[in-house]
Parts: C-alpha cells; sequence; structure tokens
C-alpha cells in the first residue's frame, strides 16, 4: 500500500473539535457547574527544606465557609510516583500526597477546601505550621558529594538507587571496541547547559472532583493519562480503582506537564467533605508546583578523523530532577537513546546517565523528553566536529546519520526502565529533508555569501537533524472500541487523550480509511475510564503510532463483522466483497449501504451488534528523523540574535493529516525557539522562583515568531498505522543547536548556555575578541 | 478592591476631582486599571474610573501636541500626529508597550503617573522636554514632566489630583529621535533597558541633544554628559561618556555595551 | 454628583450591560473581575489562562474593543457593550473567522483561540486588509503554545478575504 491509495488518510480532514472551540462551547474541564462545588487550595511551602515539627489548623478549622484542612496526619502515608507512566513505574516511589518534610519552595504542606475561594485563602493564612529549616542543596553536582543535605531521608521510600548521594536514577552504558580515542585525529570535549524550562500550556492544571450518584469519585481532570490518574489516585489513597472514575474533557494543551498525576490531593478533599471540589492551579502554582523540563548539563567528549569518520563518543549527562524523582530515570535514558543512535560511532560509545534530587521545583515529562537537552549537545558538537575536518556541516551530518537497515547497541540497551528493544531503521526520509530544507533555506548560497562579513550586523545560517521514538516498544499499549449505528455510523471509543493535538480526528481518520467512509460518519468519545478502553495516554509520542494502530485493528474487525451481513445481505460470497463510499460494494457492482447492513444486524437477521474492541503495542519504536534550518542576524552592539527564516523538514511517515502535523511542528518548533531565545525560571539563592509569570517569564507571541515553514516529507513505515510515525515531540529539538550553529557561522561565537539572551551574545563576542 | 462601596464613573474632570477630593469616598482614579486593578489598596472604597472623562484627544495646540491622558497606547500608536512628530517615535514607544491587548486599555496618564521601571512613557517625555498639565483642587497646574516625580510636586496624582495632558512642545516635531527598547521578547513589560535619543540639527551642527535612560530605576533619567559630547557631534565621544554615565548608575556591563554602541549607532546613522 | 455613584450592597454591585446583545441586569461582586463574573453567570467562552493580563484567553470586547477580562473590574463594565466569543457565533451560524479558524486548522487545544478570535475581530473592523505584520502586531496578546501562529496568521488572512467578498 502506499499513500497515493489512501482516501481520508493522509488529507486534511477539518479536526472534530475546531468549530465548538472556537466558538466557546463549555468544552473544557472548568467550564461546567456542580451545585456546591467547594473550593480547593493548597499551602506551598515557603522553604526549600524542612520538617515540619508541628501543624495547627484549629484557626484555619474555624474560618467561616471552611470544609475541610488536610495535612499528612490526616492522609495514608502511601510512598508513590506522581509519572503518569505504565506499571511498575520505573521512577522511585518517593512521593506522599502529604508529608512531614517539604523539599522545595512549592511543595505541598496542606490543602483546604471552602465555600468560596476567599475563605479558602483566609484558611491558608491561617494553618500555623512550625517548620525545622533543614540546609538546602540546589545544584546537582553539589548535591552529589559526600555530606551534601538528603533530601529523600525518609525510609519508606523506594528504587531511589543512592538517596545518601541525592541520586534518584543512574545508568551507565559502554561498547568498547578497542582503547578510546585511538583512531581520532581530533579530540572535542564541551559541556552544554539547559535551565528550568515550564510547559506554559495555557489551561492551567484543573480538577473538579465530584461524585456519582452512586457515590463514586468522579474526577474531571486535565489531563494526558486518563487511566494512570486513576490507577496512582487508587494506589495513593488506598481506594479501590472500581471506585474512582476519570474523565478527560477537551484539555487547554499539556506538553507532559499533564502527564503527571496531581489529582490525588483535590481527591482527598472531596473524599474528606463528601462535596464536589475544584482545584485550579493558578498561573504561578502551574510554574512552580506542577512540573517542569529537567535541567541539565551535558558533557560529550567525542574523536573524529579527518575523513568524517565519528570514531568515539561518551555522553555525560547530569539532570535535575528537583525535589521529587518523577520522570528521573525515563528522561535521563530518552536523553541518549534518542540521541546516540543518530549517527554512526566506528569504535567506543559510552553514556554516564545520573538524575540527581535538588531542593527545586520538580522535574517530570516535557516535549523532547530528554532528546532536546541531548540534541542541544549533538547538534552542536557535530558542527564543531565539521568545521575542524573542514567538511560542510550538513554534508559531515549526511556522511553518518543512520541509515535504513541500520541498527545501533543503544536501542537495545537502553530502554525506559528495562532494557530496550533490538530495531533497525525501517523507514527514514531524512536525506529527502535535508535536500529539501537546504534548497529552501538557500543553503549553499548563504554559507557562501556570509563566509565574508563586516559591521555591527551579520547574519548566518545553521542546520541541525534529529529523531525521536513512536511510542515506548513492549511498553504502551492502546485499545479502541467501535460500534456501529442504524445510519451506518460509528461510535469509536479511544482511550487516547485528545489534548489539543487532534488525536480524535486522526483517529477517526484511520478507522474510516478502514471502513470506507469519511470521517464525518464516526463520533469519537475520549477519554472516560467508565467508557473508554484502556490506553496508556498521550505521551511518549506514542498516540498515532500505537492508538492508531489500536483502532485500525479494531476498524478492520468491524469490517469483518460487516462484510459477513453484507453477504447475506447481497448473497454473495464475503471475500468478493469490500467497503467503499459508505456501501459494501460486490465485484459484479451490487452493494448495499451501510445503514442496511446496521438495520439488518439490529432488527432484522441473527441479531447483534457490530461491534468490535481492540488493543495494540509494538516491538519497536520507528523514529521520525527531521532536517532543521535557521537563518539568524546577530547585532554585534547589542547581542541580540534574530531569526529571519526557520524551516523544518519532517518525516513523520504518512501523515495521517497533514494539516495537523503542520501544526504540531509548527509548534513544537515555536516552543524550542522560545527555549533557545526567551526562556528560563530564575530563582533567588534560597530557591525561590522569581519569575513564575507570563509577565516576566516570557514565551513568544505571534509577534515575535520568525517565519516557520514546515515541510512533510512523505515515508511508509511499514509497522505503523497507514505508513505513520510520531509527529509531536521531534520538532521541540532543533531550534536550540540549529540556532546556535547559525549564531556562530554568523559571527564565530559558540554558544553552550541556553537561553541566548543578548547579554550571552555580547559576552562571548568580547570573549572572542 | 475588596472594600469597594462605590463605582463612578463621571464625564467632567471637576466631577471627577470633586469625588477624589472628598475624603468621605476614599476613591483612586484608574484609567485603563491595567496595573492598579488588581493591586487596589485596601483603604481604597470608591473606584473612580476616568474612562468618560473628556481627556483623550491628541490635537496640536499652539505648535505642541497635545496628548489626553486617556488617549490609550493604541489610540497614540495609531495618530497619525505621533507617527509623523519626531520621526514616528512616539507612536513607535507606543507600539513597543507589552501587548496589544494592554495597549487596548493602558493610557499614557496611567502609564506615567507614578514611577515604575516599566513604565514605556517617561522616558520618552523625558526626552522631549514634555509638560504635564494637572488638575488639582486649586485648579489647573502646568509642570515639566521632570518634576512629575521631584517630592517638591506636592501631588499625588489619582488620588488628589488627576493628570489630563501631556504637552509635547513644538520646538520637537523634527527632531531626530529615536526610542530603542532592549527586552527579551517584543512584547515584554519588563525591558533590559529602555533608551530615547533625541537632537536637533541646525544645518552641520547639533542643537540640541538629549539621551535618556529608562527602565533601569523607577524614574528615568538623562545622561547630561553623553548630551555635551552629542552636541559635539562626536559619536564615539558620546558613546564613551554614555558607558561612564551608565556604569555610574550601576547599568552593568551589558547595558552599558549595548546602550552606548546605541547610542553611536544613532548619532552615526540619524545624525 | 451622589446620582452618579453606583452603590455596592453586601459587597455587590448590580450592574447593567449589553451581554453579545441583550440587555441584562448582573449582580457582580465588587472585588471580582470582568472574567469570573461572566464565567459565573454562565459565559464559559472567555477562560482564565493567567488571571494577571499576560496571556489573552480571557479577551472579551467591550464596547467593541478587545480588553483583559482578568484586568477589568466587573463593575466598570456597567453601561456598557460586551461581546463574548458565544456572541461571535455559535456552531449554528459560526461567524466567518470562526469559520476561518477552523478551515485553517488554527485550533489545537482551543483554549486561546476564543481570545485570539476576538482580537481579529477589533483588526479587520479596523483595517479590513491587514498586513502580515498587522496581523502578528494585532494577536500579540493572545498567547498560544500549540500552534506556532502559523495557521492562526493564515485564518486571519483567509477571513478578512472572506469579508470583505461579502463586503
Amino acid at each position: 500500500m502506499d499513500a497515493k491509495d489512501l482516501n481520508v488518510v493522509n488529507k486534511p480532514v477539518i479536526k472534530m473539535d475546531a468549530l465548538g472551540l472556537a466558538c466557546g462551547e463549555p468544552a473544557f474541564t472548568d467550564d461546567v457547574e456542580f451545585k456546591g462545588l467547594l473550593c480547593g487550595k493548597i499551602l506551598w511551602s515557603p522553604h526549600a527544606h524542612a520538617r515540619i515539627k508541628k501543624i495547627d489548623v484549629s484557626a484555619a478549622l474555624k474560618v467561616p465557609g471552611v470544609k475541610a484542612v488536610l495535612t499528612c496526619k490526616d492522609l495514608p502515608r502511601v510512598p508513590h510516583t506522581t509519572a503518569g507512566q505504565g506499571y511498575p513505574e520505573p521512577s522511585p516511589y518517593d512521593t506522599y500526597t502529604l508529608d512531614n518534610k517539604v523539599r522545595f519552595v512549592g511543595d505541598r504542606v496542606a490543602a483546604v477546601a471552602a465555600e468560596t475561594p476567599e475563605a479558602a485563602h483566609e484558611a491558608l493564612l491561617k494553618i500555623k505550621v512550625d517548620y525545622e529549616v533543614l540546609p538546602a542543596v540546589f545544584d546537582t553536582f553539589e548535591a552529589m558529594k559526600d555530606g551534601a543535605p538528603v533530601i529523600h531521608d525518609e525510609e519508606d521510600s523506594k528504587n531511589i538507587p543512592d538517596a545518601k548521594h541525592n541520586i534518584a536514577a543512574r545508568f551507565d552504558f559502554e561498547v568498547k571496541n578497542g582503547e578510546w580515542f585511538k583512531e581520532a585525529d581530533h579530540v572535542f570535549e564541551h559541556s552544554w547547559k539547559i535551565p528550568y524550562l515550564q510547559h506554559c500550556a495555557i489551561e492551567p492544571h484543573v480538577t473538579i472532583a465530584h461524585f456519582d450518584n452512586s457515590g463514586r469519585l468522579v474526577l474531571r481532570t486535565s489531563t494526558q493519562v486518563p487511566f494512570h490518574v486513576r490507577r496512582i489516585v487508587a494506589q495513593a489513597l488506598k481506594i479501590p480503582v472500581k471506585k474512582i472514575r476519570v474523565v478527560k474533557p477537551r484539555i487547554g494543551g499539556g506538553f507532559g506537564s499533564k502527564q503527571e498525576v496531581l489529582e490525588d490531593i483535590v481527591a482527598a478533599l472531596a473524599l474528606k467533605t463528601k462535596r464536589p471540589v475544584k482545584l485550579e492551579y493558578t498561573r504561578k502554582e502551574t510554574f512552580v508546583s506542577s512540573r517542569t523540563r529537567h535541567p541539565a548539563t551535558c558533557r560529550l567528549k567525542a574523536g573524529v578523523k579527518k575523513d568524517g569518520t565519528i570514531t568515539d563518543a561518551e555522553m555525560e549527562i547530569t539532570l535535575n530532577t528537583g525535589a521529587y524523582g518523577s520522570h528521573a530515570l525515563t528522561v535521563m535514558m530518552c536523553s541518549g537513546s534518542h540521541t546516540i543512535p543518530m549517527y554512526r560511532v566506528k569504535n567506543n560509545i559510552r553514556f554516564i546517565g545520573r538524575s540527581v534530587y535538588t531542593n527545586m521545583p520538580v522535574a517530570g515529562a516535557y516535549r523532547g523528553y530528554g532528546a532536546t537537552q541531548g540534541f542541544f549537545a549533538w547538534e552542536c558538537l557535530m558542527d564543531m566536529m565539521a568545521a575542524k575536518i573542514g567538511m560542510d556541516p550538513v554534508e559531515f551530518r549526511k556522511m553518518n546519520y543512520i541509515k535504513l537497515g541500520e541498527g545501533s547497541p543503544v536501542f537495545k540497551a537502553m530502554g525506559e526502565g528495562r532494557e530496550g528493544v533490538e530495531q533497525v531503521i525501517t523507514s527514514t526520509g531524512l536525506f529527502e529533508a535535508i535536500r529539501k530544507g537546504t534548497e529552501e533555506i538557500k543553503w549553499a548560497e548563504k554559507r557562501a555569501k556570509y563566509a565574508a562579513q563586516s559591521g555591527p550586523i551579520r547574519r548566518g545560517v545553521g542546520a541541525a537533524c534529529m529523531m525521536q521514538g513512536s511510542g515506548i516498544p513492549e511498553v504502551d499499549m492502546a485499545s479502541a472500541t467501535m460500534k456501529m449505528n442504524e445510519d451506518g455510523s460509528f461510535n469509536l471509543l479511544v482511550g487516547a487523550a485528545d489534548l489539543g493535538t487532534g488525536s480524535d480526528t486522526i483517529l477517526a481518520q484511520i478507522a474510516a480509511e478502514v471502513l470506507g467512509i469519511k470521517t464525518d460518519d464516526i463520533i469519537v468519545t475520549s477519554s472516560d475510564t467508565d467508557i473508554t478502553p484502556f490506553d496508556v495516554g498521550a505521551y511518549a509520542s506514542s498516540t498515532t503510532f500505537i492508538s492508531g494502530g489500536a483502532v485500525k485493528k479494531t476498524a478492520e474487525k468491524v469490517r469483518e463483522m460487516i462484510l459477513e451481513v453484507g453477504a447475506k445481505i447481497l448473497d454473495q460470497k464475503k471475500e468478493e466483497l469490500r467497503l467503499e463510499g459508505g456501501k459494501v460494494v460486490a465485484k459484479d457492482g451490487a452493494s448495499c449501504s451501510l445503514s442496511e447492513v446496521a438495520n439488518t444486524s439490529l432488527y432484522y437477521y441473527n441479531q447483534h451488534q457490530i461491534t468490535a474492541s481492540a488493543s495494540h503495542f509494538a516491538h519497536t519504536s520507528p523514529p521520525p528523523f527531521q532536517a532543521n534550518f535557521a537563518e539568524v542576524e546577530v547585532d554585534m552592539e547589542t547581542g541580540v540574535v534574530k531569526i529571519l527564516d526557520y524551516v523544518s523538514c519532517v518525516d513523520c511517515g504518512t501523515a495521517i493529516n497533514p494539516q495537523l502535523a503542520e501544526g504540531q511542528n509548527d509548534g513544537a518548533v515555536l516552543n524550542g525557539i522560545s527555549h533557545t531565545l526567551s526562556e528560563e525560571m530564575e530563582f533567588s539563592t534560597n530557591g525561590t522562583p522569581l519569575n513564575a509569570s507570563f509577565r516576566r517569564y516570557k514565551i513568544f507571541s505571534a509577534a515575535d515568531t520568525p517565519p516557520l515553514r514546515t515541510f512533510l516529507i512523505p515515508t511508509w513505515e511499514p509497522a505503523g498505522p497507514f505508513g505513520a510515525k510520531s509527529v509531536s515531540e521531534i520538532g521541540i529539538n532543533g531550534p536550540l543547536p540549529a540556532v546556535a550553529n547559525a549564531i556562530y557561522n554568523a559571527c564565530g561565537i559558540r554558544l553552550f548556555d541556553a537561553p541566548f539572551t543578548p547579554d550571552k551574545v555580547l559576552a562571548a563576542l568580547k570573549k572572542r575578541g | 478592591m475588596k472594600n469597594i462601596k462605590y463605582y463612578a464613573c463621571p464625564s467632567k474632570v471637576k466631577e471627577a476631582l470633586s469625588l477624589l477630593l472628598n475624603k468621605r469616598y476614599k476613591a483612586m482614579a484608574l484609567a485603563g486599571g491595567t496595573l492598579v486593578s488588581k493591586t487596589l489598596p485596601d483603604s481604597v472604597e470608591t473606584y473612580l474610573d476616568l474612562k468618560n472623562l473628556p481627556i483623550k484627544d491628541i490635537r496640536l495646540q499652539g505648535g505642541n501636541l497635545v496628548i489626553g491622558a486617556g488617549a490609550t497606547f493604541d489610540e497614540i500608536d495609531r495618530s497619525r500626529l505621533c507617527r509623523t512628530w519626531a520621526g514616528g517615535s512616539i507612536a513607535a514607544a507606543a507600539a513597543a508597550c507589552s501587548t496589544q491587548l494592554i495597549r487596548n486599555m493602558a493610557t499614557i496618564g496611567g502609564n506615567i503617573a507614578r514611577p515604575h521601571s516599566f513604565n514605556i512613557f517617561p522616558v520618552v517625555l523625558l526626552a522631549l522636554d514634555a509638560k504635564v498639565r494637572l488638575q488639582t483642587g486649586k485648579g489647573a497646574k502646568l509642570i515639566d514632566f521632570q518634576d512629575l516625580y521631584t517630592s517638591g510636586l506636592g501631588l499625588r496624582p489619582g488620588l488628589d489630583s488627576l493628570i489630563t495632558e501631556a504637552i509635547i512642545p513644538a520646538k520637537t516635531r523634527n527632531w531626530k529621535c529615536e526610542f530603542i527598547k532592549l527586552a527579551r521578547t517584543a512584547s515584554s513589560w519588563e525591558s533590559y533597558i529602555t533608551l530615547f535619543f533625541s537632537a536637533e540639527k541646525k544645518g552641520k551642527s547639533v542643537t540640541q541633544a538629549r539621551a535618556a535612560v529608562g527602565a533601569l530605576s523607577p524614574r528615568p533619567f538623562r545622561a547630561p554628559e553623553a548630551e555635551k559630547a552629542m552636541l559635539s557631534g562626536e559619536g564615539a565621544a558620546a558613546a564613551a561618556a554614555f558607558a561612564a554615565e551608565l556604569e555610574a548608575a550601576r547599568a552593568g556591563e551589558y547595558r552599558c555595551a549595548a546602550a552606548s554602541n546605541l547610542l553611536k549607532r544613532f548619532m552615526e546613522g540619524k545624525i | 454628583m451622589k446620582n452618579s455613584l453606583l452603590a455596592a450592597d453586601k459587597g455587590f454591585f448590580g450592574i447593567s450591560a449589553a451581554v453579545n446583545g441583550e440587555k441584562k441586569e448582573l449582580s457582580v461582586r465588587n472585588a471580582e473581575s470582568l472574567l469570573d463574573a461572566l464565567r459565573r453567570h454562565g459565559w464559559k467562552g472567555a477562560k482564565k489562562g493567567c488571571d494577571t493580563g499576560d496571556c489573552g484567553s480571557c479577551a472579551v470586547l467591550l464596547n467593541g474593543k478587545p480588553v483583559l477580562g482578568c484586568l477589568v473590574p466587573a463593575v466598570a463594565a456597567h453601561g456598557g457593550e460586551i461581546t463574548t466569543i458565544e456572541g461571535l457565533g455559535s456552531v449554528h451560524n459560526p461567524h466567518p473567522l470562526q469559520q476561518a479558524f477552523v478551515e485553517a486548522g488554527a485550533v489545537q487545544c482551543g483554549f486561546c483561540i476564543p481570545g485570539m478570535i476576538l482580537s481579529s475581530k477589533y483588526l479587520l473592523d479596523r483595517i479590513p486588509d491587514p498586513t502580515e505584520a498587522e496581523i502578528r502586531k494585532a494577536l500579540d496578546g493572545n498567547l498560544c503554545r500549540c500552534t506556532g501562529y502559523v495557521k492562526q496568521v493564515e485564518a486571519v488572512k483567509n477571513a478578512a478575504k472572506r469579508l470583505k467578498s461579502r463586503g
């Protein structure tokens, strides 16, 4: 099969929820009314590290309208992880719904539910906490030293590799084929740094916990992982899974932050008060107390021969996981497993990974998931190596990138919490992506033109290539259910969590393609743990590949059932029939409509509901590939860097919906650009966040945004539904290195420390002289 | 806002002022409200909304450019007069303020009523020798903008008086001017530094020069040594003097370097 | 003098305003923002993304001009005309801008879209044929983390064409 044969897939079908959203229909978590809804609020720690000696809530309870005040004494003490991952999660169990210790400024201390926000706020002010302030540590390298404050000194946490040295996760791996750097003509060693970054989904984290009419707890929540929410809340509060229903309405963006299960506390407030409770994070709380990207120091040491062969590579990444382990291990693994296989390394490979606790906000999943940190280093180093041996950086990449049919020892060695899988590349459009990108950015012409420049304004072009995965092989699983209605329409029930990505639409397209109908004839429901079948959720670039696979299988089963009935109606052999244009069509041209099939099955003959469910998991995680190109202008006198053009060429296999795929990539790229030139969370020396607002943590606006040009490079991935691979994350990894390389091309300075603010640029120019 | 008992939205300045001066009401005046609506002091009981006051015009009067205090950034940005006066630098400054949604609401009066480092217009008015008209209990008062934030003024606009106009003198109409905001992003409220350079050129000589600096402190300031050097037409000397003055103001290495480079560029490019 | 004063009763003001073309008498808290008041009274189209005037997802038209619903005190809408996204069009009868956003693929999570469409409305009311730079400037107060603004700018261009041909 090939994309030319497709009728619905690979077409820009209108996103099915778009019109309602554009008209302001009440679609989001907080857009519905609940009678008697209480307001939940959390008391956050003002200290980076302290033990709660005493906590007195009596005055808070007396505030009129206050219905509950919870402290750690009121809740079961269950070590768990907030990382919404498959069970058993590979993350440390180091988190408690409420604890007698606080580990960062913004950690939970107590929770309140009250009739009004004002009463809840007043109650927070009246909780008296007696803290024993402990020495705190904010730097990962300090935290690993002997004698550093131990952040997780509790006895009952589990799966922390070295709590004494604040190590939340570690992994070392080596491929050794001879003496290190023996063959190298040049050896490079540098470190690259990424600061604290936040997802900035425009909808803050919000949950309404209420009860159904049999008293079961219902969590209506802005989550990417409804089934993990159900499981982890049940675990943390020691209630049965069957007592919880999780409903995911429309979600106002997630980018990984909503892969985190923070719903336990509002569930506890509802259970305590027996009333519906809403907990909506403020923007500040979202910045500080939800999750962030892992700040990282990535040291790369690599050797290259004059002919362009990469001989050896050693990657050491140190991630700051903040106060809790969350995604400490898995992000660290992906920083290597998504990057090291990108280029062939002839002799020796070493990966040294550490995720380290500090008394800082908690890092979690964030679009790119380690690959962002890794590729910043890798793709800058690729440019440095190319420059040294006098090769064009694009040609150097073309010579070394992983080709069709090739594998890497890293795929098997570095999984996510368990061993990975062996795999070879079964589709790649990287060659074409590079060709298209160099043409669009006018690479050769501009490299030549910008080689000799003078004056205060300099221009440059830079490139970066990258890959990601498509789901976690042999870990991620998704399922779907379809049922047929009288008019030949279908309900498609999926656990996959559309968080604004358009996954409902592309899953419907996949089903429609199989059934020979239009997407309009599919009604999608996502996601409700009472109604939709299991899906791990929207993360790890898995939805198109894994959930899409489940939907395709489901639709194929349904197709068989339809054909059975059609065969009876048309009195033909099933094998002679196909589905086309909303009909069962026979080879001789006879046909019957799907509504006739549905009515026959429901009312007339051998009555049954045409319905099926199927599950899907994968043995491989085929990487999407990208080539990115940036053209920048550097003002040598002010240090201001302006991006003039950004070209992103994307191999995501078959784009199920090209319009939505482009949108995914545009958004990922802009997020990366915003990381590159603006974003960083700032802290005082005692760990207090200083810019936890959109006013002071600047994400790019429409006016800030340079021209972004996404080009889809079609390939066909045999393991994916209709040839598809993932698309959502990869684009965020390009801008940091592509822009850094373009700055070098413009003015000869190397920047190792994101973001590239004008002061850093000017300082680097001065240092260079 | 939680202690607000009254809301008033008068259409006459006199009416607004009498309410403001009536101690019984404990009133505070708000124009666009973008800055104050979330941080109104608890002592305030009357929210005096200035939006209906007839103080929004942008006009020529006696050769001067008069900008009503109630003019929004958006209106200033779109005003033909502001787009041509002093090379369009006033409109450019208005456009550089935060975001369109803020520019739709925030007014020049609100922007200059209190000294804040993130305000945009103080540096502009300072560099253009602007005057400000206030209505007080004792009638109208015309003051130099540079005296607005001095303790000698004895007035607290918005609490005991109202700013009604900013007056930009006729002489500046054809001055060469440039407003520059160096900030993390175009829509940042807070800037690393804001600069307003202005110069009058007659024949080959520079007859007037201003180098004003904002964002470093709540009150903008002029750099007199740099201005002296500008009068001599020496870009490099002006830049050096400017860098020294910025350093004295603890601007830090980056701001000193970037701002002095920009002054040099202004002198070499525009003058 | 006293007659022009609106007085609060037990912390609530009674205001009259036209919301989406309909005259309404609304009871609003003295300390609440227009955003909170609108949402409390059932208009959920304006969203709360930051509550500090920085993201624009709360934008509504007040007397024709987009303002930040979270920064406007509800009482200040007294006597005004408010248009929320619900007043612009509905799923049964969408405004050309809403249609254009949908068709261009400009709606991803959709949380910022109501505000962005209202900002676009004001732009096209003033400038029927805007340049790309004018569109970007007009939308610079409506933060979006999903789209990169590419398809939204395209949507506004398309809507401008459509509205123009409609006259």
